[in-house]
């Protein structure tokens, strides 16, 4: 009994780290109706950009937080009026290809200056055990991970529902041709968009950096479940990508174990491959955006 | 004179490294030899790539399953049973493409990044699973080729091994020209014209008789078969294979990207890509050595992206129209100056009578939600007659059609054809439907643009026909009965309205139909283009076609119908010969309103 809730505690935490990678992921496919394969790759830099901040200059992950996701705010918008915004009119496959080459020249231009080796930012406070009300044992850095995760994503939810702008980006997602007949610079939309996904990735590389080393291809490792986290809970929602992740946590912490070891990815998986099947617009999706 | 200059290429490309690896590198280091049959077998795999990802327009990131099971039946036929890896290649396509086709069935009912989705989940899968059953594939240790079993050495051509790397060379080589020739032979078959328009345009190419999920189906079949034979040399050739090599999604993605820069659907863009990115990114690694550790990756990304930026139809697709247009100079001139007056008809030419029904709508019903778009609708068309079925707008008129052509199904009733030998059938989809003899046009016309339009009326010979040359034949005999033969070349994107409308019709009628479906063929035409398409569907009936046809230009519809049918909000309210409908009450009060109609009695 007792290792069944410790398993389920470390499911429910995973998933938060996993909603905190999706959920930005989610919302730039939601609302610019592009597939960033390149989101692993963000998160990879940014986990070097942590790690470098740390060793080099002795910043706290912690309070690098804030400063990297505003960064990654501005990376990400750049990237989207570099690269995506030419392509928004071009086949899904062009635009599939033109991000797939940006997390493959990052990937390997990491490779190339970091070379394959680990880099950990040293923080043995985060990996540090701490009891849960006596029911199971999990590490700080995960919970504050969690924490972080679930306050991110209510701040989200709050701002696309509550403010002018979240209002506009909601506008631009439910149909981007009678948007801007409403006064809505729909490209500017596209790129805040952009941004405010790729400052999620910066948060989560911040927060996931203790607890995780940087690596070149740690952004595949990363992204794989967040596409499966994203499918499960329905393109575009971030409420579904929450309940999407804490499920994927849950089957890779139960799988893994009543499973074996290495085939808890391909258990997710094949309830991946079951949902684009069966549901393709996921838990929580909206028909028709598949 | 094309054929001539591509196999001087092949040549060329083939005899490349045997003039060049001397010059450039003396002592013989085998490094040159290694980056050729790189080339030749990314080309290959690019060139397998593209018969699925390029023609048939699904982005497999995928394609490395197949790679990894040619390499292990290669390897493991060879190991367990002593079979050579001629044959454990065979073996392990066939194998392949019974996954492809497993593996395609559920995927390709997805589209665009959620199909590149579902084929990296299988790769995962597959890698994952050959990780754990290591007793079966050595795991994630990975598994040598045999070179020595017990005294007998398994070197020379039957075990593809040699010390000689030049032999290398001749086998890799000789696997592009295979997928080469392949998806030469895809292109200009009629599986290829069929990819092309279901990537361009699934409707349109349903119902011109195409069963999207079957070609598509074949298209990956093909391309994992083929994907699979190099896997199984380039793992003898590698002398080792593990699951990260084999099944590797970095390389799926490579071969992806390859054939992207060199242009997508191109026959030879893939090789053109391989040969652009793969040298420039070795010799960037041969300057920088292994200091330079993910640079070609770096080069591959880079390229990639700035490719897609300025020409996303890849080098051949960029470049191909660009030399054609220095070389040949002759600009398009003004299609609709080139569009003639359709052939009139042959004097004396007698009206076959009107027959038995040919095709029959029983009480068709389809509701969308709360809207019954058709309520209890029936119709009969008999053979040699024209029908024509009017009603205000948004009355139900095209979702009759779609009924009566297989794109939606009944939410109650049926339609059945008569077949030539008298029996009757109710087919249950657009495909099904063509093949019963009914063809369908487009209210928003629905031209395969990339294609021109001899190739887009081919489309619809191929029909009833799987040679090109017999489709090209019939495409150009339909162009005359039209009068679209000045256009034959053209484009069909730089088609005015009313060549659109006509390239409609004559897709149609090259599918030789006993029933045609024409779907406002004449709104946007001009009054002497409406009394040529009038004299078109003249024709068209005398030549035994029955045609049911929605109208606006009412002239024209009183002119040519046999019989109408008049349908509002969704419901048959009059029928009959053209002079009753005229006078008809119901008809004009739902054509002008109730108060006309009072006006009018």
């Amino acid at each position: 009994m007792d290792i069944l809730l410790q398993l389920i505690a470390n499911g429910v935490l995973l998933g938060g780290v996993f909603a905190l990678i999706s959920i930005g992921l989610t919302l730039i496919f939601g609302i610019v109706r592009v597939v960033n394969f390149a989101h692993g790759e963000l998160l990879m830099v940014g986990l070097y950009a942590t790690w470098i901040m740390a060793t080099q200059f002795g910043l706290h992950p912690y309070v690098a937080a804030l400063p990297l996701a505003v960064a990654f705010f501005f990376l990400g918008a750049l990237m989207q009026r570099a690269i995506i915004q030419p392509l928004m009119n071009a086949d899904p496959h062009i635009q599939i290809f033109a991000t797939v080459g940006v997390g493959t020249a990052l990937a390997n231009a990491a490779l190339m200056i970091f070379s394959a080796d680990l880099r950990s930012v040293d923080l043995p406070w985060a990996r540090q055990a701490t009891d849960l009300f006596g029911l199971a044992s999990v590490s700080r850095g995960n919970l504050v991970a969690f924490a972080v995760s679930f306050v991110a994503t209510g701040a989200l939810i709050a701002f696309l529902n509550r403010t002018h702008l979240g209002r506009a980006i909601r506008a631009v997602a439910q149909n981007r041709y009678a948007a801007p007949l409403m006064g809505i610079d729909v490209n500017r939309i596209y790129a805040i968009t952009f941004g405010i996904g790729a400052g999620c990735v910066g948060l989560a590389a911040a927060v996931l950096a203790p607890l995780y080393p940087a690596f070149p291809t740690v952004g595949s490792f990363f992204v794989l479940t967040a596409f499966v986290v994203v499918v499960l809970g329905g393109m575009g929602s971030l409420e579904g990508a929450v309940v999407g992740a804490l499920i994927i946590g849950l089957v890779e912490s139960l799988a893994g174990y009543y499973v074996a070891p290495d085939l808890k990815e391909v258990v997710y998986f094949v309830i991946f491959l079951g949902i684009l099947i069966v549901r393709p617009a996921g838990l929580f999706g909206v028909r028709g955006n598949e | 004179m094309r054929l001539a200059l591509s196999f001087g290429g092949l040549a060329a490309l083939f005899a490349l490294p045997f003039w060049l690896i001397p010059a450039i590198d003396p002592e013989g280091s085998g490094f040159w030899q290694h980056i050729f049959v790189t080339i030749f077998v990314f080309a290959a795999m690019a060139c397998a790539w593209n018969i699925l990802g390029g023609f048939a327009g699904q982005l497999s990131l995928g394609q490395t399953i197949f790679y990894g099971i040619g390499g292990y039946a290669g390897a493991m036929l060879n190991q367990h049973f002593g079979l050579i890896p001629w044959l454990g290649g065979i073996a392990g396509a066939a194998v392949s493409v019974a996954i492809a086709v497993a593996i395609a069935w559920p995927c390709l009912r997805l589209r665009g990044p959620f199909f590149t989705l579902s084929t990296i989940a299988f790769l995962e899968v597959i890698r994952l699973l050959a990780i754990h059953f290591k007793d079966f594939t050595g795991g994630s240790a990975g598994l040598p080729v045999p070179m020595f079993v017990g005294t007998e050495m398994r070197i020379g051509w039957a075990w593809m091994l040699f010390r000689d790397k030049e032999n290398y060379l001749i086998i890799a080589f000789g696997l592009l020209v295979v997928c080469l020739a392949a998806s030469w032979a895809v292109r200009n078959s009629r599986l290829g014209f069929y990819l092309v328009a279901v990537r361009e345009r699934e409707d349109a190419a349903r119902a011109v008789g195409v069963n999207a999920t079957a070609v598509k189906l074949a298209a990956f079949a093909i391309s994992a078969g083929l994907t699979s034979l190099v896997g199984t040399f380039h793992g003898i050739y590698l002398n080792f294979i593990d699951p990260e090599t084999m099944f590797s999604l970095p390389t799926a993605i490579q071969v992806a990207m390859f054939a992207l820069i060199g242009g997508l659907g191109t026959v030879t863009g893939p090789i053109w890509g391989t040969l652009l990115v793969v040298p420039i990114a070795e010799a960037a690694r041969g300057w920088l050595g292994a200091a330079a550790n993910g640079l070609h990756g770096l080069v591959y990304g880079l390229v990639l992206v700035a490719v897609v930026l300025t020409m996303p139809k890849g080098l051949v697709g960029s470049i191909g129209p660009w030399l054609k247009r220095r070389l040949g100079g002759a600009a398009e001139a003004d299609t609709a100056a080139r569009i003639e007056a359709p052939e009139a008809a042959a004097p004396g030419e007698e009206r076959p009578p009107v027959g038995e029904p040919l095709l029959e709508a029983r009480n068709l019903t389809k509701r969308f939600g709360g809207l019954v778009a058709t309520n209890d609708v029936s119709v009969t068309l008999r053979e040699g007659e024209v029908l024509g079925v009017i009603g205000p707008n948004g009355a139900g008129k095209t979702t009759l059609f779609n009924l009566l052509s297989g794109f939606l199904a009944p939410s109650a009733g049926g339609v059945k054809v008569r077949l030539p030998d008298g029996s009757w059938v109710s087919p249950g989809s657009p495909h099904g439907f063509a093949a019963a003899g009914v063809a369908r046009t487009f209210q928003i016309v629905q031209p395969f643009t990339g294609l021109s339009v001899r190739e887009n009326i081919m489309l619809g010979a191929f029909h009833g026909t799987r040679s090109a040359v017999e489709a090209r034949r019939i495409a150009e005999e339909v162009a005359a009965t039209v009068g679209l033969t000045g256009l034959l070349d053209a484009e069909a994107r730089s088609l005015t309205v009313g060549g659109a409308k006509r390239l409609e019709v004559a897709r149609a009628l090259a599918m030789k139909p006993r029933v045609l479906l024409l779907d406002e063929v004449m709104a946007g035409l001009n009054p002497a283009d409406v009394q040529q398409a009038v004299e078109l569907i003249k024709r068209v009936r005398d030549s035994g076609v029955s045609v049911i046809a929605i109208e606006h230009v009412m002239a024209a519809v009183m002119a040519l119908s046999d019989h109408i049918v008049v349908i509002n909000s969704g419901k048959l309210i009059a029928e009959g010969p053209p002079s009753e409908i005229a006078r008809n009450p119901a008809v004009i009060e739902a054509y002008l309103g109730e108060e006309y109609a009072h006006a009018a009695a």
